[in-house]
């Protein structure tokens, strides 16, 4: 696969600037070539489907259409885990004869499926390959010890999804692992962060952060590698606040799985990003 | 004071999102799953018992609904294969439909302007959602007192917004919402003359005493 649509998602060209900019490193190194989707639009996200069920599916179904007919391309990264979640909707939801009729007459185009999304996970796992990413990386971790953090939408619902093992999936402790780290095995790996409630109850998701960076570090963890933009920003930034009402707390490094793989590559630590995190990511990555 | 019990929000929402409530046997597996259930009012099996009971006070009127992260936990594991995060969509969507969305719910609030953000440039637009959460809801002003210079000073929050098509946004925001009002009215319409509906025969003009 060596030409791939890319949808950024509204998140990566704000909050997750450096998981566009570190994916975009990654993919240059590896040779795959990027063609971002033409004025794309919002997915739709969680305000979407709690307010339109059709317009959450039409907004997603639009960039596929856009991708297919217009493009020319079987396959679309989405980087962000809530948008891959909403492209991946969008192509169940058009196995459903009567939804595919709403979804065309709002979209304008129908849309008969045929394009293939990729998350973060799938492009190194799967699009590019183990064996490839292994051949390329320069600067091999030396074993650190990383949590793989799925979160909620990469794997459910399965349905939807697709995924391999819904409730423990381990395709990213196998790209963590071709690239010099070793994956710990740990409990919270597909538990909600409650990243959606980020503004709304800052109570509730400092309980739900704590844990699963809690059970992490119990694992023996020196870094939680995730793949979204929502988990990212919650379990960062949270941990300024529980710092704060807990003076005992531990720094625990939050990764992105491209910056990660960014580094292995030998892309510029100022392409990754690496500096966006709150809690310092710098002492557990090789000089 | 009694009330009637009724398939009629059962209808609706099986209507609306293709779910049957009526599969739900109560084993409370969603329940268990449940992130944040321990910080609501009821949890996800007693929403959905409610729904079947067509009580809306405790599901499209429930605080639980405003709580649910939408983690599909529940979803993934329900032995009957129900679509239970899905049955809270449609939930808040009939909140929506029928004005009932409540006022003191942060999230219900957060959720309007990330809809209004994302309609009207054509992306979501962070820095208008957090800017217009903070002016709506001063009091949250306190959670980004430390976090807020933070961001900034990593530059983490774009400050302009980036565009999408805005056109074909407006159209297919309007295209929808012309199919589903509609649709959803009739649904509402018809689920009220046709009491009770799938398989609540049992529950027929039945009564029972509301709780104290």
């Amino acid at each position: 696969m060596n030409k791939l649509a890319y949808y950024p998602g509204c998140s990566l060209h704000s909050t997750a600037k450096e998981l566009d900019t570190s994916f975009v490193g990654t993919m240059a190194k590896l040779d795959v070539d990027l063609e971002e989707i033409p004025d794309w639009q919002c997915c739709g996200n969680s305000a979407g489907h709690s307010v339109s069920r059709l317009l959450a599916v039409a907004l997603p179904t639009n960039e596929l259409v856009k991708v297919k007919q217009d493009m020319k391309l079987d396959a679309v990264a989405a980087p962000c885990a809530a948008c891959y979640s909403r492209f991946q909707t969008a192509n169940h939801e058009a196995e459903d004869e009567a939804m595919a009729a709403d979804i065309a007459e709002v979209v304008g185009r129908p849309y008969a499926g045929g394009v293939e999304v990729l998350n973060l996970v799938d492009i190194y796992h799967d699009a590019v390959g183990l064996e490839t990413l292994k051949a390329k990386v320069v600067r091999p971790f030396a074993g650190l010890r990383v949590a793989s953090y799925y979160g909620c939408l990469l794997t459910r619902p399965p349905k939807v999804t697709l995924a391999e093992d819904p409730e423990y999936p381990e395709h990213m402790d196998a790209v963590v692992k071709a690239i010099g780290c070793t994956p710990v095995d740990w409990d919270a790996k597909t538990d909600c962060c409650g990243a959606s409630l980020a503004l709304a109850r800052q109570d509730v998701i400092d309980r739900l952060v704590r844990a699963i960076i809690t059970n992490a570090r119990e694992r023996g963890a020196e870094a939680v590698v995730c793949a979204c933009p929502l988990c990212q920003m919650n379990l960062d930034s949270r941990q300024v606040e529980i710092k704060n009402k807990d003076a005992t707390w531990v720094d625990m490094p939050i990764l992105y799985l491209s910056q990660m793989v960014g580094r292995a590559l030998g892309v510029s630590d100022r392409q990754l990003g690496l500096k966006k995190a709150l809690v310092d990511v710098a002492g557990v990555l090789p000089a | 004071m009694t009330d009637t019990l009724t398939g009629a929000l059962a209808a609706r929402i099986r209507s609306g999102s293709g779910v049957n409530p009526y599969l739900c046997y109560q084993c409370k597996k969603c329940s268990t799953g449940c992130p944040v259930a321990s910080y609501a009012d009821v949890h996800p099996a007693q929403v959905m018992r409610a729904v079947q009971l067509g009580d809306e006070a405790m599901s499209v009127g429930s605080g639980f609904i405003w709580l649910c992260t939408g983690c599909q936990t529940c979803s993934t594991r329900c032995p009957q294969g129900i679509d239970v995060a899905g049955v809270m969509d449609e939930l808040r969507i009939i909140a929506h439909h029928d004005d009932r969305v409540p006022k003191d719910a942060p999230f219900a609030s957060i959720l309007d302007i990330n809809f209004r953000s994302f309609k009207r440039w054509g992306r979501l637009y962070e820095l208008e959602l957090i800017v217009r959460d903070m002016l709506k809801r001063p009091k949250t002003a306190l959670g980004y007192v430390r976090l807020g210079p933070k961001m900034m000073a990593r530059n983490k929050i774009r400050l302009l917004p980036s565009f999408g098509d805005r056109r074909q946004m407006k159209r297919m925001a309007w295209l929808a919402e012309n199919i589903e009002v509609g649709r959803r009215a009739d649904a509402k319409a018809a689920a009220a003359g046709k009491t009770p509906g799938a398989s609540g025969a049992s529950a027929a003009g039945g009564t029972r005493e509301s709780a104290p």
